[in-house]
Parts: structure tokens; C-alpha cells; sequence
């Protein structure tokens, strides 16, 4: 592209006539101002250059933060933990402060929450290696370990063994309750929406239960599904009747029920899928060796420790909907993985 | 000039059709939120900080930009290597290559660089400078070249060497625009930050996707009534400098050209300051350097409390080799559909955005209340990211093309808005007063006094818009069948990097062919008639 009014605006003749004719010492005079210009530029750009190509070396300035080596070293010894964004922010952001408090309370060691927008970014922070121990939701969590060898699988809650999707539809689009996975056929040539393209409960399991029910993504309306971006967006969606249907995570669902944001007059459960494992907390590969020895086997141990009995643990357990958690296996996400590739969501 | 909107018969008999009236309720909702912002100390303090990472963001990305920029333009001017070297492939060359940055939008560069080397605040920075970086070079260098090489010829006859000769003779005339442009992109900056934001890479835009997600709308509103306080406070003092150091408008309607001595010698449209006062570039010199001294101490300051490290850029995590990458899979793509959707998209889109903004200004014509409300509408659309115009659009319509293009549209539309009421401003007319003299009502006086005038440059700032629609028709994927976008995003959450980069050349090359079309319509349409 160009400037246009810039770059092509053409030079008018008289303008080149202007500067042959002039006399020297104007030119000379702007030049030197010009040099004066340039002078100051690279004094100013001398000091800003400096720290960008030293981060720890002298600058002019009062250093904001500690020096670089000293801050990697520090944040080494942080556990910094993060979860896929699959509910209100607000709601995150009043969990996961809890669990890092608990957790540094049981372990000894900082702990912190770093928020991440989208499920793809917390596979790749896990991969990349900001993220020490996130929760994960089924799909994403087989995409983390296959992308980080030697990942953890921690645990997992009561529910998450054998954890449910909802359809729901709009109340105006005419969907009746469906009995069967083969009643899911009324869904084609419906506007329909998933939530995350990598939630499990959102749309992997979903996608999966309407091929067994022989509905093909392209049967809907617009050739192609939505995708909300999470399970209070495609609750919100599909009640404004954007969506005549789409698919949820059940606990989302029930929470949206209790607390009146879904409305039974406008959106309803047309069918629950049966259950499959589902979400994860998965661990680095090299906590232990960050951490100190047996780390890994110590957070295992704090997380299914928590009880209702302790108020603090209490809290955390009913914001994730769960009695308790308990040890979890790499082998319970077996059939997540084998979906995942069959859907084309892990290759 | 009106032609364009057009597009809007068919979008309008398609509208109908699109609408659910199930959304008024929350459409309503949100509109009331517009009122009553959230003033809750913990939410502003959240949208404070955020929006305060987004200007960093921005102004580092655009500092970063500038000086990439400047460097890559002499680098690739043919004037510059003709007259230090007497050759003048490198320049063509570098120019070339220059292209494939610059066909990639930002956004893409972000996730990207998100892959390649994780959650650093330095990725948002590094996603606006590598393009940004490749535009200001492209923009500069023909800058550079389109000066008259009078002075320079004549200065390398006095026996002048060849830097002292470019800095003197290109220097001065290059000045004004290169600061004119400068201040443009900085805008650019700020808008892109907000975008990068909505897909998660730091700042004010995450906190905005969520909140709409979530559809916390008081909340929402105070992110957006704070981001627009900055706009609005950039965009006039941008203005405001740009009036005072007398540098040409960007639509550059109003007859500054370019000379040796910049603007002070061409015949200003402002009154005063045609001729060159010595004073006066003595005190634009001073400012200048006033204003450097500030911004440069500053960015650094900037950069160590985001805790930026640019040296973390060079530590790559390499891509997990997942296999069962084959091309098969690439190619089983429904490449004609995609291609053909993204297309259409753009088209709709820049349609209406070109077609609207000056339909919208001869409607109010005759109110002269009804601007100010324009205005304010017009900062709102180029505010918001197209992404989260596309999800308040879902709640009132269904998914699709035509919604997608709405979103784009509409953003859009505020860009184009703005430069055309400001160009319009500027304008002498003399026809316009004329006709209303004779009679003419106010909306036939506009359009056939002034905006006559005004389409060439107009519809040739519009040709490069749609380009730019082109590159950011990947942003609206969210709302469905809308082509290569949705794809991406869909190749992106499954980690096929086969996928990813077969969608990535296509998207180049398709950028690449409409810079080609729209510069081809461009120069058409300046070209004197």
C-alpha cells in the first residue's frame, strides 16, 4: 500500500524552480537545524538503546523491576498456576487467588495465578513453560502432555470421571426433549453452536455424540457450527435465539440455572449425553527438580487433601462444583485422546 | 462516491431475514450499561492498569515500528542506493521481500510469535512493529523517491558527499510527512493493541472479550468509555501537533504538496504560515526535539514496568514435531469456499464502510445537531474491534457472511468517517457556497460543491482501506462461515501447523494481490483526469 495524499501526491514543477533558484544560506541554515534535529535524536535514542541491548547493565533510570538474571532465577522458585477460561472471568478470578492461597499455605513455596484468554493459549503456556500447573479441561489436557512429555496428570474431581454435556435449544425454535442419540438428527439444518473449539465438554464429546447420531458439521444451518467461545457465552446465545441450539458443560449449566442467568422461559435442556472423563490438573515435568525432591507427589497431595470440613477448602470446592478430588491417571483420558484424533483435534 | 453503499440493497434485503428478535432484551441491557458504567474501585483499577498496558503496548510497538521503519525505508529507497552506490536492485530487492511481512496482519503475527516463544509481554510489541515496521518502509521509501532530485543532483554537483547531500536535500521535505505518518500510525497502534488484547495477548482488549462473554456490560462500559477518553485525547493532540507543525493532513486533499522545503512553500490551505519564517521552523526544530527527549526516556521507563524483555524474542521454543503432518490434509481444506468467503466478506465490508460515510454525512446535512452525535458514533465503531462488534451483533442477528461483514464494516466506517469529515472540513468549496447561494438545498450543495471534489482521493484512501479490510477480515472469524479466519482459528486450537502454514501463504498471497488491485485503483484515480 501507499500513503495516497503522500506519495503520490506529484511535486509541482514550480516547487523544484523554488529551490534552484534559491539563495545558499537559507539551506545552509535549515540544514544545520536539521543536523541539530539529528543530533538530538541520537542522544535521545543513545540511553533507550542501552537497557533494551543490556537489560541488566547502568541506565539512566531508577530500575523498575529487579535486574533480568535475578527476576528468571526469582520467578523459578514461583508456582505459577493457571486454568482454561471456560467460565465467567469474574468467576476465575475468584477461584483460582483461593487455590494459590491454599496451595502456598500447604507447600511453603509463592504461588500465583496467571490468567489466560483462550484455551489454546494455556496449552501453549503450559508447553512453553509459564504455566507450572493448570487446569485442564479433557481435550486440552491430552494436547498439553502430548506436547510437553513427562506432563503430570494430578487429579481430577469426583464429577470429572463421568462428566456430562447438555444440549440445550431456544424455546421458540421448536426442538422437543430427545431420547436417544439418534434423536439428534432434529438438530440438522438448525443454527448451532459449540462453545471453545477445544472444549471437551463444549464440543469434542459433542461433535462425537452427533456423528454417532449421524449428524455431520456441515448438516447445519450455514454449512458450518458457531463456536461461542465458552459455556456462559453459548448459554447467552442460544437464549437471544442467535442460536437456535448449542451444547454445554452441565455444570455450567445447572450453576446458570440456580443463579437465574438462564432463562427456563427461553432456553432448555433438550438432552444430556452420557458421561466421560473430563477435567485435569497437570503438573511440569520438572517440578521436582525445581521445587525440591517429591514436590510433584506433595501437590498431588495437598490438592486431594481438601475437604469440606476446612472453610477456606470448602470454598474452593464448591466454586468447582465438587466433594473432593482424588488421584487421576494419564490412562482415564485413553478415550478423550482417541476422540480427539478422530475429530482431527489432536494429530 | 456514494456508489459503494450499493452494497447495502442486497445487505438490507438479507437484513430482515438475519434478525432474531430474541436479543432486544440483552441489546437493550447493554445500551442501558452505556449510562451507568461500573465504578467499582476493584473493576476501574483492573480496566485502568489493563488500558495502561495497551497504550504501552502501543507506544512501544509504534516506537519499535518507527526506527525499524525509517531504517528499512532508506534501505530500500532506489534514490538512495543510486546515489550512494549508482545501483538500485538492493533496493528492489529489499522491497520485494518487505511484502511478506506487511501481508500479515497483526493479529497473526501475535499468535504466531505466541507459539513460538510463549506469554511475553514483548509478543504483542514484537505483532504491531514487524508489519508496522514493513508498512512505515514501503510508505517512506516512496516518499523518498518521489521527491524531486533537484536539490540532491544539485548538491552532489557541488561536490558534496553523498550522506551530507541526502540529509540535506531529502531531509527537510521529508519531515512533515514523515511526522504526519507517524502520528497516523501511532493511532493505528492503539487500535491494534485494543485487538491483540481481544485474542489474549495482554492488556485492555482480554478484559473486554470477557466482559462481553460474560456479558458484564456496566463493566464493559467502563473499559470502553476509558478507552475512548484516551482516543479521542490522542487523536486531537495528534491533530493538534500536526496543525502546529504544519504538516499536511493525511488525505492531503487540500493542495499542500510537496517541495523541496516542505509544506511552508506549497500554498497551505490555512491561512496563515505559507511562507517559511525562520522562526517558525526554529520552533518546530525545538519541539521536535523537546518531544524526543520526552518519549525516548519515557518508552524506556515504559518498557521496565511492563517488564518487556526484548532479548526473550530470541529465545525460541521450537514447535512440538506432533507428526501426522501431511499435505493431504492441507489440501483436503475446502480452499475454493474459504477463499471465495473471505472475499465476498471484504467486499460487503469495504462497501459499506466507503458507501456509508459519506451517505451518512449528506443524510445529517441538514441537521447540524446530528454531527456531534455522528462523531461520537464514529469514535465508538473505530474503538471497537471488530471481533466484539461481531458478538453484539450475534445476540440481534443470526451468524454469517452479512454479520461478519457488518462487524468489519462498521469499524471501518469510523476510520474512514473520521478522515472524510475532516478532509470535507479542510476543503475550500467555493461550489458548495455557490450552489447554496443559488438555492441548493444543503445535502445536493454538499454533494455536488464539495464532495465532488473530494472523490478521487477519497474512493483512493477507500481502495487502500479495503486492503486493509482484506488483512483484517481474519479477525471476524468468531462469528461463523466467514471463510479463511474461522479456518485458522480452527487449525490454530487443533495445532495443525501444516494447516496453519498452508492458510498463512494463502492469506499472503491474497493480501498481495489486493495491494496490487488496490494501488492499481489508487493511481488511477489520482492520476490527473
Amino acid at each position: 500500500m501507499a500513503w495516497p495524499g503522500l506519495g503520490n501526491s506529484s511535486p509541482v514543477p514550480d516547487g523544484l524552480q523554488a529551490t534552484l533558484t534559491l539563495p545558499f544560506t537559507p539551506l545552509m541554515a535549515i540544514r544545520a537545524r536539521w543536523a541539530a534535529v539529528l543530533a538530538g535524536l541520537s542522544l535521545v535514542l543513545l540511553p533507550s538503546a542501552l537497557p533494551w541491548g543490556n537489560p541488566g547493565g547502568p541506565s539512566l533510570l531508577p530500575p523498575a523491576r529487579a535486574e533480568q538474571p535475578q527476576g528468571q532465577e526469582q520467578s523459578n522458585k514461583v508456582l505459577r498456576i493457571g486454568a482454561i477460561p471456560d467460565q465467567k472471568p469474574e468467576k476465575l478470578n475468584r477461584l483460582y487467588p483461593l487455590v494459590a492461597a491454599e496451595l502456598e499455605r500447604q507447600l511453603g513455596v509463592p504461588v500465583t495465578y496467571v490468567p489466560v484468554v483462550d484455551y489454546t493459549a494455556a496449552v501453549t503456556a503450559f508447553r512453553t513453560g509459564d504455566l507450572d500447573l493448570v487446569w485442564f479441561g479433557g481435550l486440552t489436557g491430552v494436547q498439553a502432555r502430548l506436547q510437553k512429555p513427562g506432563a503430570q496428570v494430578l487429579a481430577q474431581r469426583d464429577i470429572d470421571v463421568a462428566f456430562h454435556s447438555i444440549f440445550i435449544a431456544n424455546t421458540g425454535s421448536g426442538l422437543k426433549q430427545i431420547r436417544d442419540v439418534k434423536g439428534l438428527t432434529e438438530l440438522k439444518g438448525k443454527r448451532f453452536t459449540f462453545g471453545s473449539e477445544s472444549s471437551t465438554s463444549g464440543r469434542l464429546m459433542p461433535q462425537y455424540f452427533l456423528a454417532k447420531g449421524g449428524v455431520k458439521l456441515a448438516d447445519f444451518a450455514g454449512g458450518a457450527p458457531g463456536f461461542s467461545g465458552s459455556h456462559d457465552t453459548t448459554i447467552a446465545l442460544v437464549q437471544s435465539g442467535a442460536y437456535d441450539a448449542g451444547v454445554v458443560n452441565e455444570q455450567v449449566w445447572r450453576t446458570s440455572l440456580r443463579d437465574g442467568r438462564a432463562n427456563r422461559a427461553k432456553v432448555a435442556a433438550i438432552w444430556r449425553t452420557p458421561g466421560y472423563p473430563d477435567y485435569h490438573w497437570i503438573g511440569q515435568p520438572n517440578l521436582d527438580q525445581r521445587f525440591g525432591k517429591g514436590f510433584s507427589r506433595k501437590l498431588q497431595g495437598a490438592i486431594i487433601s481438601w475437604r469440606t470440613t476446612n472453610p477456606q477448602q470448602k470454598q474452593i470446592l464448591t466454586l468447582f462444583g465438587a466433594q473432593q478430588f482424588s488421584k487421576a491417571t494419564a490412562a482415564s483420558y485413553k478415550q478423550i485422546e482417541q476422540v480427539g484424533r478422530q475429530i482431527g483435534k489432536i494429530r | 462516491m456514494v456508489a459503494p453503499a450499493l452494497v447495502l440493497i442486497p445487505v438490507l434485503v438479507l437484513l430482515p431475514g438475519l434478525v432474531h428478535g430474541g436479543g432486544v432484551d440483552l441489546l437493550k441491557e447493554f445500551l442501558q450499561a452505556a449510562f451507568s458504567p461500573s465504578l467499582d474501585p476493584l473493576v476501574l483499577g483492573s480496566t485502568v492498569s489493563g488500558l495502561g498496558i495497551t497504550v504501552g503496548i502501543a507506544l512501544l510497538g509504534w516506537a519499535a515500528s518507527g526506527l525499524m521503519g525509517l531504517a528499512l525505508a532508506l534501505a530500500s529507497s532506489r534514490q538512495i542506493w543510486s546515489s550512494c552506490c549508482g545501483q538500485t536492485w538492493p533496493a528492489n530487492l529489499l522491497r520485494r521481500l518487505l511484502a511478506v511481512p506487511r501481508s500479515i496482519h497483526e493479529l497473526l503475527w501475535g499468535l504466531l510469535l505466541l507459539q513460538l516463544i510463549g506469554l511475553q509481554p514483548a509478543v504483542a510489541i514484537a505483532a504491531i512493529a514487524i508489519p508496522y515496521a514493513a508498512l512505515v518502509a514501503r510508505v517512506l521509501s516512496d516518499q523518498i523517491d518521489a521527491l524531486p532530485s533537484g536539490a540532491l543532483a544539485a548538491l552532489r554537483c557541488a561536490g558534496v558527499a553523498a550522506p551530507q547531500a541526502l540529509v540535506t536535500a531529502l531531509g527537510p521535505p521529508l519531515l512533515p510527512g514523515l511526522l504526519s505518518y507517524g502520528g497516523y500510525r501511532l493511532e493505528c497502534a492503539l487500535r491494534s493493541a485494543t485487538l491483540l488484547g481481544v485474542f489474549g495477548l495482554g492488556g485492555l482488549g482480554t478484559e473486554l472479550k470477557l466482559c462481553l462473554q460474560s456479558l458484564e456490560f456496566h463493566e464493559l462500559w467502563t473499559g470502553l468509555w476509558l478507552l475512548l477518553a484516551v482516543m479521542l485525547l490522542l487523536e486531537t493532540g495528534l491533530a493538534g501537533l500536526r496543525r502546529r507543525w504544519l504538516m499536511p493532513r493525511r488525505l492531503g486533499l487540500g493542495g499542500l504538496t510537496f517541495t523541496p522545503l516542505g509544506p511552508e512553500s506549497g500554498t497551505g490551505t490555512r491561512g496563515k504560515g505559507q511562507t517559511a519564517l525562520p522562526d517558525d521552523l526554529g520552533r518546530r526544530g525545538r519541539e521536535l526535539v523537546l518531544a524526543l527527549v520526552v518519549l525516548g526516556p519515557l518508552l524506556v521507563w515504559l518498557a521496565r514496568a511492563m517488564g518487556v524483555q526484548p532479548l526473550a524474542l530470541l529465545h525460541w521454543q521450537p514447535l512440538p514435531n506432533l507428526g501426522g503432518s501431511s499435505w493431504a490434509s492441507v489440501l483436503a481444506l475446502p480452499w475454493p469456499q474459504l477463499v471465495g468467503s473471505t472475499l465476498l466478506l471484504t467486499l460487503v465490508a469495504a462497501g459499506l464502510a466507503v458507501g456509508l460515510a459519506p451517505l451518512l454525512l449528506l443524510v445529517i446535512a441538514p441537521w447540524p445537531w446530528a454531527r456531534p452525535l455522528l462523531q461520537l458514533t464514529w469514535a465508538l465503531a473505530r474503538l471497537w474491534p471488530p471481533p466484539l462488534s461481531a458478538l453484539l451483533l450475534l445476540l440481534l442477528l443470526k451468524p454469517g457472511l452479512v454479520t461478519a461483514a457488518l462487524a468489519l464494516g462498521f469499524h471501518n466506517l469510523g476510520i474512514l468517517g473520521r478522515l472524510l469529515l475532516e478532509a470535507s472540513d479542510d476543503y475550500q468549496a467555493p461550489a458548495e457556497i455557490a450552489l447554496q447561494g443559488a438555492g441548493v438545498g444543503p445535502r445536493l450543495a454538499l454533494f455536488y460543491g464539495r464532495f465532488s471534489g473530494l472523490a478521487r482521493s477519497y474512493l483512493a484512501y477507500g481502495a487502500y482501506r479495503s486492503d486493509v479490510m482484506l488483512r483484517e477480515s481474519v479477525v471476524v472469524g468468531l462469528v461463523g462461515a466467514a471463510g479463511l479466519g474461522t479456518q485458522l482459528l480452527e487449525s490454530l486450537s487443533s495445532f495443525a501447523w501444516d494447516q496453519l502454514l498452508g492458510l498463512l501463504v494463502v492469506y499472503a498471497l491474497l493480501t498481495l494481490v489486493g495491494e496490487d488491485l488496490s494501488d492499481r485503483a489508487r493511481l488511477r484515480l489520482l492520476s490527473p483526469a
